[in-house]
């Protein structure tokens, strides 16, 4: 069962010489299964947030413990196992490889892992996000809904514990960010992974189960969905 | 100046941003114009120092008078008799070599001391003493390092004698030794023959007038024209060495040009976006070309600034090289000094700027007809290159065709400007084949290649398919680099191979003899007379042969003229001739008639054939002989026409050989037979050659005179591997986005520096397939082609297998070393910051 855990995290990136606070003091859990909205204004930490979480980072200070290992104390071919076996990637430009077609893209992190079977994985993971009909199309020749499904497919080709999305459905119409959103809500709860997305949009926080609010670098509140029932759930930060 | 303003802004700037990729391109740039301007720098100094000793003591002579095997003494008389306030004087021109200064070859200057009143008229104020032998006295140029009094020894021909130094000339003269006609008649074995008349005319009348006026005096094989025009037609000799020397230079600047192109088309993808912008905010489609244009004229004039530079570094080298071929193929040569003008710098720049314009003209223009929408609107730029690849490969099918015709035309007044053309047009054609090539052998093999190298291999393959253009205009430039290499290896292979099967034909005979002292194509050394007769008479000779030559002019050119003992044969002498017909059969023709054979090369450059006459000035006569055959002939570029030695001293009565042949007895061994010869010889200044050993002289040289194309070769090939390096690190920043997303998606460190690896293992696979097919066909057009124009040999086409696979693996592994700096760089991508700034 994947885990997830910051103990006291901070964060400081150097800018000019002196140090600027992304992350501050953060401590945090999620357990296998649950969908996790990271909501807050523009640079109030949620990319920075995602980054140490998916060991893309080091926290200045604190410790990240991914499925009850420290992340800290792993060697640099450590990082990219852990990288490749837990975790995985969504992004709000749904970063496809554009020479590569669909089923070649889910491939890809499989075939990086070395695996002898990537090619039938692909295909399951193809025809879970419902888009084994397109398979062997190029990106371009896709709609933004159907490319971040092929990217939601990637990003669980190595049937990860923990999903990252950057604001996932930033570049899609509200009908297509349904689809995506539902489509993270059956991830967390038929393959038991942590979903942790950043968002700046509330209709999006709303499939949730937990909603972290991040305040320059600080976190401001952390909401189970139930007490967030009776806000206005409209709107964006 | 606003428009100056943002051109730093938008065009410099982000140049200073990536001065590797700059500087990359200035040096591809710096090092196409070091290459032409030191082949250019360094073909003046071999070509302008031809007999610049002798020319600084003409005086004011305005006319020369010469003839084919010297000028018989009574047309000096005749000269010396006309009513004319003439002022004669008559030359002795050859070549020593001083004995105590390391055997340095020096040109030795017989001039008439006594009615000449002393050399005082072109030396320095050293007068000549009263007291001293004419016979025993030389004047040095005080650059040989001598001074009044000394003694020198010279080796002339195959003897040696010492002189008194008596005065040193001026520094204007160069490297030359003065003596009095009479020992230089004897020492040179002129008998009485003049080599040069140098004519004083007076200026009551114009020089041609003078020189018409005075031919109808003089016998038809005499030649009088105006002073210095024989320096001229050697001039003009070496043009097509030259050209060819001077065309194998460009290649590297076509290298660079190709790179030029991709850094431009780089710019131009990467800031396609801000075009759109600047576009759309009102920038005209002008100012976008000539912002792009500007940045290759910048690449341009510091490319161009420092060519020059390392141009006239580069010809230091290169000077002695072409000098070397120079002596050896055409005429004696003393490299002069490398004059860097005002006017080769600025051809530099010019240069530099107008290879960069040129290569920036297509993406430039393409910038600006960029519309707005499109430019901002990202992905297509890819796809329109992959559309157009069909139409790019029928323009090169028509290219292919038309170089085809170019293929098939004459030369040019001796210049085979037909063949470079075919050369442009086909590697053009080569170039907008690359496209189809690429794209056509990624789809073949991607899967493949992907199952058989993995994960790397295969993002490799897609990545130089899916940037076609960038990948073509690499591909490109190596494979054109490698196409050279291999068309020159080829052809030079052959050559050498025809070479070898030529000499083992030739070289027959046990020992070879020869005066000591270097010989040249334009010197022809002799021995004494009674030496052959002398060897003939050995127990352990069954066989001598004698060979005298004499350079001679025939159709305003230099001919080596040789009499031969056609009755030597019996087997022993071997010639190819172009008709097949059998060696025995054309040298008994030759016995005692009025027959030439001519090389090749001659038969090529004059346009003669069996069966033609050839009019030769030969002793003060004009003679008609009959072409009874040509024969494959390697030995001289100038061409050579052989008649038997009997009719030969019909005309030329110089008995001296310049080369003797001996065929030892069966049983007896080289070193009996030697040791037996070397009696002969005891006392005189004769080299005697094994077989083994000449053969293994003439590769020496053979080799030498092909060191510059390996040099220029080497040059071009440089070029593309440098600009291979460059463009990798461009395609590594173009594409960061990539290389980050593969981070993200579990790609470790190596995993990335191997697709980098892959990618530059793949451009140098492409290109060395490319390069390897042009190069074959090059080479059939250099071999037959412009070779024949230009030298008129014939070579047989030949694999240098172990060469060419040599150099193109070290070719291919600099390729793939040059990509681990881009590598490096891609491994050091922060991910989260690109993905951050996309």
């Amino acid at each position: 069962m994947g885990s997830l855990r910051l103990d006291h995290v901070s964060k400081d990136y150097i800018t000019e010489g002196n140090p600027a606070p992304a992350l501050r003091d953060v401590s945090l859990e999620f357990r296998a299964g649950e969908f996790v909205a990271v909501a807050g204004r523009s640079g109030c930490g949620k990319s920075t947030l995602l980054n140490l979480a998916g060991v893309m980072d080091f926290p200045t200070s604190g410790t990240v413990w991914l499925d009850g290992v420290s992340t800290s104390t792993l060697s640099d071919a450590a990082l990219t196992r852990v990288r490749r076996e837990k975790v995985g990637f969504i992004f709000q430009s749904f970063q496809l490889l554009p020479t590569l077609s669909v089923i070649e893209n889910v491939e890809l992190p499989l075939m990086l892992a070395g695996s002898a079977e990537s090619r039938k994985v692909a295909s399951e993971r193809l025809h879970w996000v419902e888009m084994d009909a397109y398979a062997n199309r190029m990106p371009h020749q896709l709609s933004g809904g159907q490319m971040q499904r092929v990217a939601i497919a990637r990003a669980l080709a190595n049937a990860p514990s923990l999903l990252l999305a950057d604001e996932p459905t930033g570049n899609l119409d509200n009908a297509t960010s349904a689809v995506i959103l539902a489509l993270l809500r059956r991830i967390a709860d038929e393959r038991e992974t942590i979903v942790l997305m950043a968002t700046h949009s509330l209709e999006a926080a709303a499939n949730t189960d937990t909603v972290v609010r991040l305040q320059d670098g600080r976190v401001e509140s952390v909401s189970a969905m139930k007490k967030l029932a009776g806000e206005r759930l409209t709107g964006s930060y | 100046m606003p428009a100056v303003e943002l051109f730093y802004r938008l065009i410099l700037r982000p140049l200073r941003q990536e001065p590797l990729r700059a500087a990359l391109t200035v040096l591809a740039v710096a090092l196409g114009v070091a290459a032409v301007l030191s082949i250019e720098l360094a073909g003046q100094a071999a070509a302008g120092s031809f007999r610049s000793s002798l020319d600084t003591l003409t005086g004011s002579a305005n006319l020369e008078v010469t003839a084919a095997g010297g000028i018989p003494p009574e047309v000096f008389a005749r000269l010396a008799t006309e009513p004319y306030a003439l002022k004669l004087h008559p030359r002795i021109e050859d070549y020593g070599v001083i004995s105590d200064q390391g055997g340095r070859t020096v040109p030795i200057l017989g001039m008439d001391l006594i009615s000449e009143a002393g050399p005082e008229s072109t030396a320095s104020a050293t007068e000549p003493q009263p007291d001293f032998r004419l016979n025993e006295s030389v004047w040095v140029s005080a650059g040989l390092g001598y001074k009044n009094g000394d003694r020198v020894r010279l080796l002339i021909n195959d003897t040696a004698s010492d002189f008194t130094v008596r005065g040193l000339l001026n520094e204007k003269a160069g490297d030359v030794i003065l003596m009095d006609l009479a020992p230089a008649t004897q020492l040179f074995r002129r008998g009485g023959r003049l080599d040069r008349i140098l004519i004083e005319a007076p200026p009551t009348r114009p020089a041609e007038e003078w020189e018409s006026l005075l031919r109808q005096n003089l016998p038809d094989g005499v030649t009088i024209a105006r002073q210095g025009s024989e320096t001229e037609e050697n001039r003009r000799m070496l043009e097509a060495f030259r050209w060819n020397l001077r065309v194998l230079s460009y290649v590297s600047l076509a290298v660079g040009a190709f790179l030029i192109y991709n850094t431009i088309s780089v710019s131009v993808v990467r800031r396609r976006f801000e075009i759109g912008i600047l576009r759309a905010v009102g920038t005209p489609r002008a100012a976008i070309l000539a912002g792009f244009l500007g940045e290759a004229a910048c690449f341009g004039v510091f490319g161009g600034l420092a060519g020059i530079a390392l141009g006239r570094l580069l010809a230091e080298g290169a000077v002695k090289l072409v000098a070397s071929t120079v002596a050896s193929l055409y005429f004696s040569s003393r490299p002069a000094p490398i004059l860097l003008t005002w006017e080769t710098a600025v051809l530099g720049i010019i240069i530099g700027i107008g290879i960069s314009l040129v290569s920036a003209l297509g993406p430039a223009w393409e910038a600006s007809r960029v519309a707005p929408v499109e430019a901002m609107a990202r992905g297509r730029r890819e796809h329109q290159v992959s559309v157009h690849r069909w139409r790019t490969a029928t323009i090169a099918a028509i290219l292919a065709v038309a170089a085809w015709i170019a293929s098939q035309q004459s030369a040019v007044h001796g210049k085979p400007l037909f063949g470079y053309l075919c050369a442009l047009l086909s590697i053009v054609a080569s170039a907008l084949l690359i496209p189809v090539w690429v794209s056509g052998l990624a789809a073949i093999t991607g899967g493949f290649i992907g199952r058989l190298f993995g994960v790397e291999a295969l993002l490799a393959t897609r990545s130089l398919a899916g940037s076609l253009r960038r990948t073509s205009v690499l591909v490109g430039a190596l494979s054109t680099a490698i196409a050279v290499l291999t068309a020159v290896g080829i052809m030079v292979g052959s050559f050498r191979e025809t070479v070898l099967v030529w000499m083992d034909d030739i070289l027959q005979a046990d020992l070879f003899l020869s005066p000591a002292v270097p010989a040249g194509a334009d010197r022809h050394p002799t021995m004494a007379a009674g030496i052959p007769a002398q060897l003939a008479q050995l127990p352990e000779v069954e066989a001598i042969d004698q060979l005298r030559t004499y350079e001679v002019r025939y159709q305003g050119l230099p001919v080596t003229l040789g009499g031969m003992d056609a009755r030597v044969g019996g087997g022993r002498r071997r010639r190819s001739f172009l008709s097949g017909a059998p060696a025995a059969q054309v040298f008994q023709e030759l016995i005692g008639s009025d027959a030439v054979i001519v090389s090749e090369p001659f038969a090529n450059k004059h346009g003669a054939r069996a069966g033609d006459t050839l009019t030769l000035s030969l002793g003060g006569t004009l003679r008609s002989f009959r072409i009874l055959d040509v024969y494959y002939d390697y030995s001289s570029e100038r061409g050579v026409i052989l008649m038997d030695r009997g009719t030969l001293l019909r005309y030329l009565p110089g008995a001296e050989p310049s080369n003797v042949a001996v065929y030892l007895k069966p049983g007896v061994s080289l070193e009996d037979g030697q040791r037996a010869v070397e009696r002969v010889i005891a006392g005189r200044r004769i080299a005697v050659s094994r077989n083994r050993d000449l053969r293994d002289q003439a590769i020496e040289v053979f080799d030498r005179t092909f060191a510059i194309t390996y040099v220029l070769e080497a040059l071009a090939v440089f070029v593309a591997i440098t600009g291979v390096g460059g463009a990798l690190v461009a395609l590594v920043i173009d594409r960061r986005r990539e290389f980050a997303l593969l981070h993200f998606v579990g790609a470790s460190n190596r995993q990335i520096r191997r697709i980098i690896l892959f990618e530059a293992g793949l451009l140098g696979a492409l290109a060395n397939i490319a390069g390897v097919t042009l190069g074959f066909i090059l080479s059939l057009l250099l071999i037959r082609v412009i070779n024949k124009q230009s030298f008129g040999w014939t070579i047989q086409f030949h694999w240098p297998l172990l060469v060419l696979l040599s150099a193109l693996s070290i070719v291919y592994v600099a390729t793939v070393l040059s990509a681990l700096y881009p590598a490096r760089v891609a491994t050091r991508l922060v991910p989260i910051e690109v993905i951050h700034e996309e």
